[in-house]
């Protein structure tokens, strides 16, 4: 088994968090973000995590999801709403927040572009009132999340402002030892210019819910 | 579209009493309305509920490493297949046609949730192809044909006709 990384890419910040906090053996390969690693796919795509079967996860949540399960914590239905959650509807709206601020120099747009995850994500953790997004421990929900969103709330302080319950939860997985090691690992304390190269070989976002001129409504 | 989806998944799956749904959203994503919890949003956490309800959790895979693979392509599915363009349409094609270039199914050897839904995401890319370019897609165009000849998994969904004998080897000739 091999995990393979690169810099400035909050997806390997995911999967290298879940592999400290599952403590899960395996040597970590460090490769630049155009590399391809995964035979099969014409766009690089990392991270990549090689099974010991031969075959290569190349999606971040999945690798998160093994690692999890390895270490004997399976995958509950609340966990796989809010992984469905993060690519489907939070990974769309953060690529299009990255875009606007990194490779545009519009970061005053991030925060409104957020707003709506941001809020869904506050009003489920007030309402929850557990100490992590599903009860008192530690989950790939956690992981997954608080990764996806590092390099933004990061800078971000007026966001979290408004999302008290947000920012509190924010804060207790940062403070992990292992979280805050692999956040150093892949940015590199560099903030989002960090971020720089690997946004610029990503797809341009889609904004056919929110075209550029009319404020999204929800 | 995943309402009509879910709904073949439960016939599939032999459940006897028929859910209800509603959908969330401007992207109609499916909510389970649950009589024992929470509602469950989205197609892939609803999908593998319903799976677990059946009792066939080897649908989701029978290894650790196979249960990932099988996470992976129902995020493949929600996030790569739906709202496509027409240029990744292409890209999709071309990635899978590679992958299923020495398996069976999506899962190795082993039929699963994946081949269900990417199935059913795939279906009306596949209708619109050129016979031309379903033979450049021939590993694609192989699985596509095994799943929706696979028993009680077609459903909704009108059969494509793919050019067998192009595909296997004709016992004709």
């Amino acid at each position: 088994m091999e995990l393979i990384v690169s810099e400035g890419n909050p997806q390997c910040l995911k999967v290298l968090a879940a592999l400290g906090l599952t403590g899960v053996q395996c040597p970590v390969q460090h490769v630049h973000h155009e590399e391809t690693v995964v035979p099969f796919l014409s766009r690089p795509a990392l991270p990549a995590l090689l099974l010991p079967n031969g075959q290569h996860l190349f999606s971040a949540n999945a690798i998160c999801q093994y690692l999890f399960e390895v270490n004997g914590q399976d995958s509950s239905d609340l966990c796989r709403q809010w992984l469905e959650w993060e690519a489907t509807t939070l990974q769309p709206a953060l690529l299009q927040a990255l875009h606007k601020a990194v490779l545009q120099g519009k970061g005053s747009e991030m925060s409104q572009i957020l707003q709506g995850p941001l809020n869904y994500l506050d009003r489920s953790l007030s309402k929850g009132n557990t100490t992590y997004i599903i009860g008192e421990a530690v989950s790939v929900a956690d992981v997954v999340l608080w990764a996806a969103l590092y390099p933004v709330l990061s800078e971000l302080s007026v966001a979290l402002d408004e999302h008290k319950s947000v920012k509190s939860w924010f804060d207790r997985i940062a403070a992990i030892q292992s979280c805050k090691s692999a956040a150093q690992k892949v940015m590199q304390g560099k903030g989002l210019q960090g971020m720089k190269s690997y946004l610029q070989r990503q797809p341009a976002p889609q904004s056919s819910q929110c075209s550029d001129t009319q404020p999204c409504n929800n | 579209m995943a309402l009509r989806e879910l709904s073949s998944l439960e016939k599939y799956l032999g459940l006897k009493k028929p859910n209800k749904y509603s959908t969330q959203g401007d992207k109609k994503v499916p909510v389970l309305q649950n009589n024992t919890g929470p509602p469950l949003v989205g197609l892939v956490t609803v999908a593998c509920h319903l799976v677990k309800e059946a009792k066939r959790p080897e649908l989701l895979g029978d290894s650790a490493e196979s249960r990932a693979v099988v996470q992976q392509w129902l995020e493949y599915r929600v996030t790569k297949l739906n709202n496509c363009t027409k240029d990744d349409i292409k890209t999709i094609l071309k990635d899978l046609n590679m992958y299923l270039q020495d398996k069976v199914y999506l899962a190795e050897n082993q039929f699963t949730l994946a081949d269900i839904l990417m199935y059913y995401g795939i279906q009306p890319l596949i209708v619109d192809l050129a016979i031309q370019e379903k033979e450049q897609y021939v590993n694609v165009t192989r699985w596509f044909d095994h799943i929706q000849h696979y028993p009680g998994i077609r459903r909704h969904l009108s059969p494509v006709v793919v050019l067998r004998n192009r595909i296997y080897t004709s016992r004709h000739h």
